[in-house]
């Protein structure tokens, strides 16, 4: 005789509401699980933001200090830099020592022949002294450059006029850029990065806590044997446990992406940088869906064969892992958006969310290859998950 | 009634094959309490986990009320009350909460758990700690809990593997009280134990299993007759042919 529909579905749904009342009498626990996305994520992306916005602002509104060595020789050029808000100054003793203390962040050196070469209408020679791996001298030298640039340009053209030649002739090409990035896809580089994987990781690990307590810390508590002495299916346990362990992940979900709302509105600044109106809500949520199951069916797995409670915990260091793969992949080695990329787990919802993020649209064939892929690999999963519950030495406690 | 027809129970181990289970037959009739009886590692364990379906048996049968447990162990559970060596309950629910979770795995409608809770808190004496948190239970409690969590569906059947493990002499002498009753009742009682004393004291028939056999079964008279010692004790270290497990 096999159980019934109604049998299997009231058993999953026992089975579900015990583990979540189990669950949510652990107040400490519940609380770390429920509220640490929605209050550390838009508080470390907010801050971030905050800081690059200000550190880029101060850095090109205010006056930049630039020791020149040698400016004497260019008194002209010094004044122009003056107009374009670069003051020079007097040079430390040892330059190259202050750059590497990071004193200064560029300083300028101005030949000793520079006003002979200016005279004789030859190249006169400057040169911009900076550290390149240092990113927060990234502005100073390009400001510096800039009216370096500007300065050349000028006098070049002067002087051409001064001979009667159109300034024209010299620029056979003249090269354009037309930047078809959209505004809102300029925004999100910032976030292009740590967004996806902070939302992946949540969807991947919210069931986490739940899941491994419920299946490896039942059978470690002992009363996993008790419980499949039951008439009640094992399928429909598993079930039950994975179903609490989701509805808790979803729920972490939610809350995330509503802090982020929230956050939005409060600050303006991460607004302007992410998507959060209720359809990329909607759509940033379907995404993560199927990440949701595949991870809690997988911790279901790993966790049934688990000796120990500990044993199952110390697979989250690398599962923690896992979500952050493709962000170093594309980091390294950037490719182009392809179909088959949206069968693969996480590559596929860094992808997707990107899209959401940079508002761009996502094809219909898109959302059907990755909704297959994805909840078709979470039900693989799951179907193994409970074939390990058949196992016989399973229930068999230490 | 419970019937095992020459069971037998290999397990691998990284040393060889074990022989945990190596051919034990008896039955187990109802309104009488069987006792297993054997030394730590005998094998009694393993026999119980074959009755309730939780190991196959390499070979041999297992019937419950005349349904063969190979072919159909939802059945053969849903006639079964099973108290395993492992009782966890759940720390966090109240003892109420634990014993009606296992109801409503046995498809029983709210108001039979709640029925049922009261009938089983009245005989197990549970009032006063059915609806506290089952943290911070005794050991007696928890057994307590334990056993009408494995009883909320009124079985025919009761399995119970040394459901004395650790309770002091007061609550010993509680459940011995609750077993009669179980028994007074017309249930098939099982009952596993490596104390000789407790099973000479309560059951009305013993199978005395060692090294994976049963080595003698039937009454205490029986056995005292059978190994022509008037005391049992001398009469189980005769039938299992060592002292071990006499001091467990």
């Amino acid at each position: 005789m096999t159980p019934g529909v109604s049998n299997i579905l009231a058993t999953l749904w026992a089975v579900m509401r015990k583990e979540l009342r189990d669950i949510s009498r652990d107040r400490r626990t519940l609380a770390l699980v429920l509220l640490m996305g929605p209050v550390l994520y838009p508080a470390l992306m907010l801050g971030m933001g905050a800081l690059s916005e200000s550190r880029t602002r101060t850095q090109l509104d205010k006056v930049l200090q630039v020791p020149v060595v040698g400016a004497q020789h260019a008194p002209n050029l010094i004044a122009f830099l003056e107009t374009h808000g670069i003051e020079a100054i007097d040079p430390p003793g040892d330059l190259d020592a202050a750059i590497a203390r990071q004193d200064i962040d560029v300083a300028l050196e101005i030949d000793a022949d520079f006003g002979e070469d200016w005279q004789a209408g030859r190249p006169a020679a400057v040169q911009v002294v900076h550290d390149s791996t240092r990113r927060n001298a990234e502005i100073p030298v390009a400001r510096l450059r800039a009216a370096l640039g500007g300065y050349r340009e000028q006098v070049g053209m002067l002087r051409l006029m001064a001979r009667g030649i159109h300034p024209a002739v010299t620029r056979p090409l003249s090269v354009g850029t037309r930047d078809l990035a959209t505004e809102d896809a300029k925004r999100g580089v910032l976030l292009s990065f740590i967004l996806p994987y902070l939302l992946i990781l949540t969807s991947f690990i919210g069931g986490a806590y739940l899941i491994l307590d419920a299946t490896a810390g039942e059978r470690e508590r002992q009363s996993l044997e008790p419980l499949l002495a039951t008439p009640a299916a094992r399928g429909a346990i598993v079930s039950g446990k994975i179903a609490a362990a989701c509805t808790l992940g979803l729920l972490s979900l939610l809350l995330t992406l509503l802090a982020f709302k929230l956050s939005a509105q409060l600050a303006p600044g991460l607004g302007r940088m992410l998507d959060v109106s209720f359809l990329a809500m909607g759509k940033m949520l379907l995404i993560l869906l199927p990440m949701l199951f595949i991870g809690t069916a997988l911790l279901t797995w790993l966790a049934a064969s688990a000796k120990s409670m500990k044993e199952a915990q110390s697979h989250m260091t690398w599962l923690m892992l896992l979500p952050m793969v493709p962000t170093f992949v594309l980091m390294v080695n950037p490719i182009k958006t392809q179909l088959w990329q949206f069968a693969v787990p996480f590559l596929a919802q860094n992808q997707l969310l990107l899209k959401v993020i940079r508002a761009e649209p996502i094809a219909a064939e898109i959302w059907a290859v990755y909704l297959a892929a994805g909840f078709g690999l979470a039900a693989l999963l799951w179907f193994a998950a409970v074939r390990r519950y058949h196992q016989e030495k399973l229930a068999i406690a230490g | 009634m419970i019937i095992a027809r020459n069971l037998h129970k290999a397990f691998k181990t990284r040393t060889g094959t074990v022989k945990a289970v190596d051919g034990v037959d008896f039955e187990a009739p109802d309104g009488q309490i069987t006792g297993l009886l054997g030394p730590n590692g005998a094998g009694k364990t393993t026999t119980l986990r074959m009755l309730y379906t939780l190991m196959k048996p390499d070979a041999g049968q297992v019937l419950v009320d005349g349904i063969d447990a190979a072919r159909d162990p939802a059945a053969v559970r849903r006639a079964l009350g099973v108290l395993p060596d492992a009782r966890g309950v759940y720390k966090r629910l109240t003892a109420r909460e634990n014993i009606a979770y296992f109801g409503e795995l046995h498809g029983m409608s709210r108001a039979a758990i709640a029925l049922r809770t009261q009938a089983l808190s009245e005989a197990l004496d549970m009032d006063g700690i059915l609806e506290r948190q089952t943290e911070g239970f005794s050991q007696g409690q928890r057994t307590k809990t334990a056993i009408a969590r494995a009883l909320v569906h009124d079985p025919r059947n009761v399995i119970l593997d040394e459901p004395t493990n650790g309770l002091d002499v007061m609550t010993t002498r509680a459940m011995r009280g609750f077993l009669y009753q179980l028994r007074d009742e017309g249930r098939c009682v099982i009952f596993s134990s490596h104390i000789m004393q407790e099973v000479a004291a309560l059951c009305d028939r013993i199978v005395i299993i060692a090294q994976g056999q049963v080595v003698a079964a039937g009454s205490a008279d029986e056995l005292r007759a059978r190994f022509g010692e008037s005391n049992l004790e001398d009469a189980f270290v005769k039938a299992i042919g060592s002292e071990e497990g006499l001091h467990a």
